[in-house]
């Protein structure tokens, strides 16, 4: 793509002066910090000093890859924290062009540290929920075991398949002063960040694809492998001879890194499920799909522990899947990482780590952890206690949701403190409140950390980074660490660096000396009989959502093509007929698309016309009106909870077309909202805009999604849809008889988009037999009745069979045609009376199939949990 | 001429809950901890617990506390459930032989509980820390420290903790819910014996000291002569402090006792299960799906069977309550 870096002359005399390029544009960093970017000679580090050899020094490039990535992570809606209706936002995932590099030199020494304490923390684990003889010889304080809310006791004594409690298990590394790496923090129970590493990796690896290979950065995607193959490997006692079915457990779109739990499971090929999709049964677990329940025997979770199990680990949330506890208890699946390791990310246990390495694994740790001191050990406190103002003050313990929720004081309890942000005074203070309740304290040594340069306002600004790095366990004992990770820097440099305080992130580069690993995630080893029923069943809420897709996508359509109408009217020569607009007076209130209570065309016009453009591009449904605006924003929304199944560029193109309507018709200089030809025409113009993209996205669902029941179910929505809309088209436009007139006659056709159909075979004769062949009887035509009822009872036939299903649904439709002849409804005395007939008995189908295909296929995604306690 | 103290009872309970849901539950899991302990100061001669209507699947697990719990599930839709557990406990006098006044001392306590590296490790730890019905709370430390004083024997300055909760606390029936944080009660002054059993088990764990959540039941009919006793028209709860070396035949290392009633608890107190806070050991925990609104009703209904001194005839009385 024409984002990428040009090739460069790397001749020796021009690298150098490249070199001295990038030197002069680079800015100072802090005092105090590590220099990632210059030797203490002020000469580039050797990785930097490559790179710049690599790329040059095109810093205009710089600057337009920079916006190609904003755009691009725009584009991708990319996203870190929430999106919530009720006022929050997502916020852009913020990337930065430069990676952060690791010499080839380092990395061995790195890779074999974090190795090391992965299989250190595992065995701890073991040990806690097995022997405890940690706890017996006081190598780990009770306080920090027993005491800590992450540790659970309805698991002691069970030990998960293979003993593999850390699946995946992230370090965050940072540099200190004199460039020595430290361990700043650990994350165990479901860490993140796997998601964006990944797609990191592909943004940045675009961008400079030249310097990528020149430089052997090494690959990701065959430890990603690794992951499902340790999970399968895991799973297989519980899948008895199966292969084992795998899923990504999502706290679902509302959290904050949801892009990335939709990511990873597109990427890795797992369903991705919410607590609500998944059962237990017999001490087993289940996918709740629309095929019946499906047995699931490893989950890839990204919740944490408390909200797993709303029966045994926390009576507060009913999120989770009840009973998932007893399944782990059963042996009968695989969770990564396993239920109850959170206690092992306390500050505090840092402290112990050293002393645990020698006595489980004989050696002295690789890595070091920043010296930590936890309070409740009396020697600890009084020797850390006089150096509180040079410290960090961190919790013990997590935020424990207390009934009745935190104190003040307490809430205090949970904060991080940089002691030399304090004042003498505060110092006292705080000296007081860990002295108060020493256990629930750690202080740690502060550090600042090493800087790294990222492009900046024409120049290299260096920011303070630490790296998240994950080691993956091979389910054998082994451990495979990820030859990269995800670098966040801090907004400011003097600040923590923290994402949710709004940090950027890098790629992360491990430089090879070598030739490196050129996997890419295809499957290995693949069963023939496998890969013919290789269809992965569809849950039931995804099969809801995708029902749903169906519905709000045409209903866009209607309604797009009933407000190009309304503003149609405007153009006519005539005064347009009384019955017509009672008509469309009557469609605008049952689409929505005015507020109900509206005075109807024929007796107020302006005001009708003026309330449907307020409504338009109101995606709150305000007044009642659910109109344009409002369907589109319904259709993202449900696109969003469908992530994983969409293709990226559908996805695109489903943001897209919400944004652009939207910002079409409020556009930044504002209308004078009584100038309504100026607003007509914009209106217009977003019509017409819409009208492309959404035809691209009945395109996309029709032509480039898998057929399977998934698929169904939004076909099926899709013509139900259409069905309940054209049946109530007809109806209106027969009971005012609108279509006596010309106008009427014409408008007709044109919602039912057959305007050219009906000219090449009728030409202009205004004969309603005619319509009513094209528009009810023709099998044929896409949007005639018949046509919508036929394909209805195509697609029902083929739905997974339920209890009644589908041959109860296919009982609802006529079961030929479109349940009469054309004969009794042009009948000059009956047919009126045999048309509306026909019209009630559509859209009563059509109401009774949308609750019938709900009923029988998404029932149990709806209905919620609640506690009960006696 | 008075006859000997009976240093032991035969008693009978029954408990019963009835959920009744305003929209069929369709499918539910629940949780029961309603089996009384069999240890040395109690014994288990006739239990039963009928769930209606029939549990789809049944588990029967040992918690890491040594208390019998029942999972069962139901995936039938109904609207009803009725749990009925019926039991036939040996209660033995456990604290006949106590002397307060003995034992080691709060500070000795504590000392034996607190983390040095390499010091021996006290399994009553498991009941040292916060647990989430028991927060850490320097205010209830003051509070306590008028009593749990550093020279004092732990026994005899427990029971004036306890005394002093009594006195201080009005017992206040639907004052409190599960869900009322222990300072509220503190502040309030007010709330019933599974606050009082909270409370106190705050205080002594913000003293550093070991003390657990005791859940069971107490005999309703008073022996003619006695004061009836509070708090038992449902399931009772005490707690249990820490004391070792207090050398009891039946109760090893702990020290009953019951805030709500001011004292320590004797032939009349069926303990069911012990844990950390009320969390560990409800009696009857769920989640359901569906269900609407629900209303629920619990019954404990106890008799005293027999009473006397010396060994018990141990064959049970089965249905043979009065």
């Amino acid at each position: 793509m024409s984002s990428t870096f040009p090739l460069r002359d790397t001749s020796a005399s021009a690298a150098s002066g490249w070199v001295d390029e990038w030197l002069r544009r680079a800015r100072p960093v802090d005092p105090g910090h590590h220099d990632e970017l210059r030797l203490p000679d002020g000469q580039l580090r050797p990785a930097w000093r490559a790179l710049a050899t690599q790329l040059g020094a095109p810093f205009d490039e710089l600057s337009r890859c920079q916006e190609v990535l904003a755009r691009q992570i725009r584009e991708d809606g990319i996203t870190y924290n929430v999106y919530n209706a009720a006022g929050g936002s997502s916020r852009p995932w913020s990337l930065e062009a430069l990676p952060l590099l690791i010499s080839p030199e380092e990395w061995p020494w790195l890779e074999r540290g974090i190795a090391q304490r992965a299989d250190l923390l595992n065995r701890i684990l073991v040990d806690t929920y097995g022997e405890q003889t940690l706890l017996r010889e006081a190598m780990l304080p009770s306080a920090l075991v027993l005491g800590h809310p992450g540790y659970l006791r309805g698991l002691q004594g069970t030990q998960p398949l293979g003993g593999v409690y850390l699946h995946v298990v992230a370090f965050d590394l940072a540099r200190g002063p004199d460039g020595a790496w430290w361990v700043v923090g650990q994350r165990t129970q479901a860490p993140s960040g796997l998601g964006y590493v990944m797609q990191n990796r592909l943004s940045v690896s675009r961008l400079f694809p030249e310097a990528y290979r020149a430089l052997n950065v090494q690959h990701l995607a065959s430890t990603y492998r690794q992951l499902l193959d340790t999970m399968s490997t895991l799973a297989q006692p519980c899948a008895g001879g199966d292969t084992p079915s795998l899923a990504l457990l999502t706290p679902g779109p509302y959290n904050e890194t949801y892009f990335e739990h939709a990511y990873l499971a597109r990427y890795l090929g797992l369903p991705l499920v919410e607590g609500c999709d998944l059962t237990v049964r017999d001490d087993r677990l289940f996918l709740k799909t629309v095929q019946g329940l499906s047995p699931i025997h490893g989950l890839l979770r990204r919740l944490d522990d408390d909200f797993c199990d709303p029966l045994e680990l926390r009576t507060h949330s009913t999120l989770g899947i009840p009973g998932l506890t007893q399944v782990v208890r059963a042996g009968n699946v695989v969770l990564a990482n396993a239920l109850g390791t959170g206690f092992l990310e306390s500050p505090a246990v840092h402290g112990f780590l050293p002393a645990l390495s020698q006595h489980l694994l004989g050696e002295d740790l690789i890595l070091p952890s920043l010296p930590s001191w936890w309070c409740g050990e009396a020697s600890a406190w009084a020797a850390v206690r006089p150096q509180l103002a040079q410290q960090v003050i961190r919790p013990t313990y997590p935020v424990l949701d207390t009934p009745g929720g935190l104190s003040a004081r307490r809430k205090r309890q949970q904060e991080t403190v940089l002691g030399f942000t304090l004042s003498p005074q505060e110092v006292r203070a705080w000296e007081e409140t860990v002295a108060q309740d020493p256990a629930a304290h750690t202080v740690q040594t502060f550090i600042p950390y090493g800087q790294t340069p990222v492009w900046s306002e024409g120049g290299l600004s260096l920011r303070s980074a630490s790296v998240r790095v994950y080691a993956l366990s091979d389910g054998r004992g082994g451990w495979r660490v990820l030859p990269g990770g995800m670098t966040r820097i801090a907004t400011r440099d003097d600040g923590p660096v923290s994402l949710q305080q709004g940090g950027s992130s890098l790629d992360t580069w491990v430089i090879s000396s070598e030739p490196v690993d050129a996997f890419s995630m295809l499957p290995t080893s693949v069963k023939l009989e496998e890969l013919a029923q290789r269809q992965s069943p569809v849950a039931s809420r995804t099969g809801e959502n995708l029902f749903w897709m169906g519905r709000y996508t045409e209903r866009c359509e209607q309604q797009l093509r009933l407000t190009e109408r309304l503003i149609s009217l405007r153009a006519e020569d005539d005064e347009p007929e009384q019955s017509l607009l009672q008509a469309l007076s009557a469609l605008g209130v049952q689409f929505g698309m005015v507020p109900p209570g509206t005075p109807p065309l024929d007796k107020l016009g302006r005001l009708f016309e003026r309330a449907a453009l307020d409504a338009l591009g109101d995606a709150q449904a305000g007044q009642g009106a659910y109109s344009l605006a409002f369907n589109l924003s319904e259709l993202t929304r449900t696109a969003q909870a469908l992530r994983e199944r969409l293709s990226p560029a559908h996805a695109r193109l489903l943001r897209a077309m919400a944004t652009d309507f939207q910002q079409a018709l409020c556009p930044s200089v504002p209308v004078d909202p009584t100038a309504l030809a100026a607003r007509v025409s914009t209106v217009q113009d977003a019509l017409a805009h819409l009208s492309v993209q959404l035809g691209a996205v009945t395109g996309a669902q029709s032509d480039r999604m898998t057929r399977d029941a998934g698929w169904r179910l939004l076909t099926v929505g899709r013509l139900l849809e259409r069905l309940i809309g054209h049946v109530r088209i007809l109806q209106a436009f027969w009971r005012n008889q609108a279509l006596q007139h010309p106008q009427g006659f014409d408008q007709a056709l044109e919602m039912f988009d057959s305007t050219i159909t009906f000219r090449a075979r009728f030409q202009r004769r205004l004969e309603v037999p005619a319509l009513v062949a094209l528009l009810v009887m023709d099998e044929s035509n896409p949007r005639a009745l018949a046509c919508v009822v036929r394909r209805l009872r195509t697609e029902l036939g083929k739905l997974p069979e339920r209890a009644g299903a589908p041959s109860d649904l296919l009982a609802l439709l006529p079961p030929l045609g479109v349940g009469a002849t054309l004969a009794s409804l042009c009948d000059p005395v009956s047919g009126h009376g045999a048309m509306m007939n026909l019209l009630d008995h559509l859209l009563d189908a059509g109401w009774r199939l949308s609750d019938e295909v709900g009923r029988l296929y998404f029932a149990h995604a709806e209905s919620t949990d609640s506690m009960v306690s006696a | 001429m008075t006859s000997p103290t009976p240093d032991w009872a035969r008693l009978w309970v029954e408990h019963e809950t009835l959920y009744h849901y305003s929209i069929p539950v369709e499918h539910a899991l629940h949780v029961a901890c309603l089996r009384p302990l069999t240890d040395d100061g109690q014994q288990l001669m006739q239990f039963d617990m009928a769930v209606q209507p029939s549990p789809a699947q049944q588990n029967i697990l040992i918690d890491s506390y040594g208390n019998s719990r029942s999972h069962f599930a139901l995936h039938a839709a109904h609207s009803d459930l009725r749990v009925t557990a019926i039991s036939e406990v040996l209660v033995r006098a456990r604290y006949a032989d106590l002397h307060a006044a003995h034992g080691p001392t709060c500070a000795e306590v504590r000392e034996r509980l607190r983390y040095r590296s390499h010091a021996p490790f006290e399994p009553a730890s498991e009941y040292l820390h916060a647990s989430p019905y028991v927060p850490m709370l320097p205010e209830l430390r003051d509070y306590a420290q008028a009593s749990l004083q550093d020279h004092r024997p732990l026994a005899e300055a427990a029971i004036d903790l306890m005394q002093r909760i009594h006195r201080d606390f009005l017992y206040a029936p639907a004052s409190t819910d599960i869900s009322t944080p222990v300072m509220t009660v503190f502040e309030q002054r007010r709330g019933v014996c599974q606050d009082f059993a909270h409370l106190m088990l705050a205080c002594l764990r913000a003293c550093g000291l070991a003390g657990r959540y005791v859940s069971g039941y107490l005999l309703t009919v008073p022996p003619p002569g006695q004061a009836p006793m509070v708090g038992a028209d449902a399931s009772h709860a005490w707690l249990s402090v820490w004391v070792p070396g207090l050398g009891l035949d039946r109760a090893g290392d702990w020290l009953d006792l019951d805030p709500t009633n001011a004292c320590v608890p004797g032939l009349h107190h069926v303990r069911v299960a012990h844990g950390r806070d009320f969390g560990d050991v409800t009696p009857l925990r769920g989640v359901i799906r569906g269900g609407g609104d629900h209303t629920l009703l619990v019954r404990v209904t106890t008799r005293l069977l027999a009473e006397g001194v010396g060994e018990p005839a141990l064959a049970p009385t089965w249905g043979g309550a009065p």
